[in-house]
C-alpha cells in the first residue's frame, strides 16, 4: 500500500496501518538512535519513544514533506534531548576513554589488530559522542547514515548552506578531538 | 593554498562537492604539504569507520512492545485528564457551593410573617382593645386592678371572657 494512504488511515486511527509505518521505519530510527547513543537498550528505547511521538502527532503531519522527514525530524529533536541530558555522563566517558588511550600506548605493540581497530573505532565514537549536539547529529545523518544535504536540510530544517558549513565544521571538532590519539597510536589506513 | 582552505576541501572532497579544479589544487597542496597529508589520512579513518560500521539488529517483537506503550499510554491520558480536571474540580466546586448559597439566601421568597392579632385588627382601622376600654376608663385605681386580675385569671382558664 502507498505510503500517504498508511499515514491517511493512521490518522484515522487505524493501528494497523500505523504498525506497517513502524515496521518500514523502525530500523532507520533504531540506527539513528544507536549511532547517536551507541547503546542498544537506550536505541530501542529512544525508537519506541519515538514512534510514540510521532503516533499522537499524527494528526499534526500535513503531508508538506514525506513521513519519513518528518518522522526522521521528530527522532532527531526526541534524541537530541536525551543528548542535553545525559551529557554530563557522555564526558566522563570520553575522559575515561582518554585515560584508557594513554595507558594502553605502552602495550600497543602486543596488541592484535583486531582489537586495535575495535578500540580505535570506540574511540571515534565516544569522541562523536562528546561533541555537541548538533555536530554530533548532523555527522551521524551524513556520515553514519549516509542522508544528503537536502534531506539533512529537510530534516532539520536548515538551509543546504547551513547544512554544508556545520557538517565541515564538526568534522574538524571531531578531528580535533581525536588526532592526538590517532598521530600517538598511527593510523593504520588500511584497515 | 592555505591548509585552512585544503581542510575544508578534503572535508567536502568526501562528499564528491568538488569541482574539478578545486579537485586538482587540491591535490597539488597534499603533494606538498605534510600536515595535511596527515589531515586527509585522519580524515579518511574517521568518514570510513563511521560510513561503515555494523548496527545491531532492532530488538524482538518492536512492534508489539509499541503496542502495548500506546495502550498505556491511552489509559495513563484518560487518568492524567481526570486528575488534572478533578484536581481543578475541588476549588471550582467550593465556588459554586458559595454562589449558590448567596443565591438562596438572597433570591428565595421569604415566608410572610402573620399578622398580630392587634396588627391585623390596626390594619382593618378597628379598635384592637374594646374589651380593656371599660376598666381604662374606670377612675377607681383599686377597682381598675381588680378587673385586670380577673381578666388575666378568666383568659388562662379560658372559660370565659370579661363581658363588662
Amino acid at each position: 500500500m502507498e505510503e500517504s494512504k498508511l499515514v491517511q488511515q493512521s490518522i484515522h486511527g487505524d493501528e494497523e496501518a500505523f504498525g506497517a509505518l513502524v515496521k518500514k521505519y523502525k530500523t532507520k530510527v533504531f540506527n539513528l538512535a544507536f549511532g547517536l547513543t551507541r547503546d542498544r537498550e537506550t536505541a530501542d528505547d529512544l525508537a519506541q519513544e519515538v514512534f510514540i511521538k510521532a503516533y499522537y502527532a499524527l494528526g499534526k503531519f500535513k503531508f508538506k514533506s514525506g513521513f519519513g522527514t518528518w518522522l526522521y525530524r521528530i527522532a532527531v529533536n526526541h534524541i537530541k534531548d536525551h543528548l542535553r541530558k545525559t551529557k554530563k555522563a557522555r564526558h566522563i566517558s570520553f575522559e575515561d576513554l582518554h585515560k584508557e588511550s594513554r595507558l594502553s600506548e605502552e602495550e600497543i605493540h602486543r596488541r592484535e589488530n583486531a582489537r586495535e581497530k575495535e578500540r580505535r573505532i570506540k574511540l571515534l565514537h565516544q569522541a562523536l559522542q562528546a561533541l555537541p549536539e548538533k555536530h554530533q547529529i548532523i555527522l551521524t545523518l551524513r556520515d553514519v547514515q549516509g542522508h544528503s544535504y537536502e534531506e539533512i536540510a529537510s530534516m532539520l530544517r536548515l538551509s543546504p548552506g547551513t547544512v554544508d558549513s556545520r557538517l565541515h565544521r564538526a568534522r574538524k571538532m571531531l578531528r580535533a578531538k581525536i588526532a592526538p590519539f590517532l598521530s600517538q597510536e598511527g593510523v593504520n589506513h588500511e584497515m | 593554498m592555505k591548509c585552512k582552505n585544503a581542510e575544508t576541501l578534503i572535508s567536502r572532497d568526501f562528499d564528491g562537492l568538488l569541482a574539478v579544479e578545486e579537485k586538482e589544487a587540491l591535490e597539488r597542496h597534499l603533494k606538498e604539504c605534510s600536515s595535511c597529508q596527515e589531515r586527509m589520512e585522519d580524515y579518511s579513518f574517521m568518514i570510513e569507520t563511521l560510513r561503515d560500521q555494523d548496527f545491531p539488529e532492532v530488538k524482538a517483537y518492536f512492534w508489539e512492545r509499541l503496542q502495548s506503550r500506546l495502550k498505556e499510554q491511552r489509559i495513563y491520558d484518560v487518568w492524567s485528564l481526570w486528575k488534572r480536571w478533578s484536581l481543578r474540580a475541588v476549588p471550582l466546586s467550593i465556588v459554586a457551593v458559595i454562589i449558590l448559597a448567596l443565591g438562596l439566601v438572597l433570591f428565595l421568597p421569604q415566608p410572610k410573617e402573620e399578622l398580630s392579632q392587634t396588627e391585623a385588627l390596626l390594619l382593618r382601622n378597628s379598635l384592637p382593645y374594646p374589651e380593656t376600654l371599660t376598666f381604662l376608663e374606670e377612675e377607681g385605681t383599686e377597682n381598675k386592678g381588680m378587673q385586670i386580675i380577673f381578666t388575666a385569671m378568666e383568659e388562662k382558664q379560658d372559660t370565659r371572657r370579661y363581658i363588662p
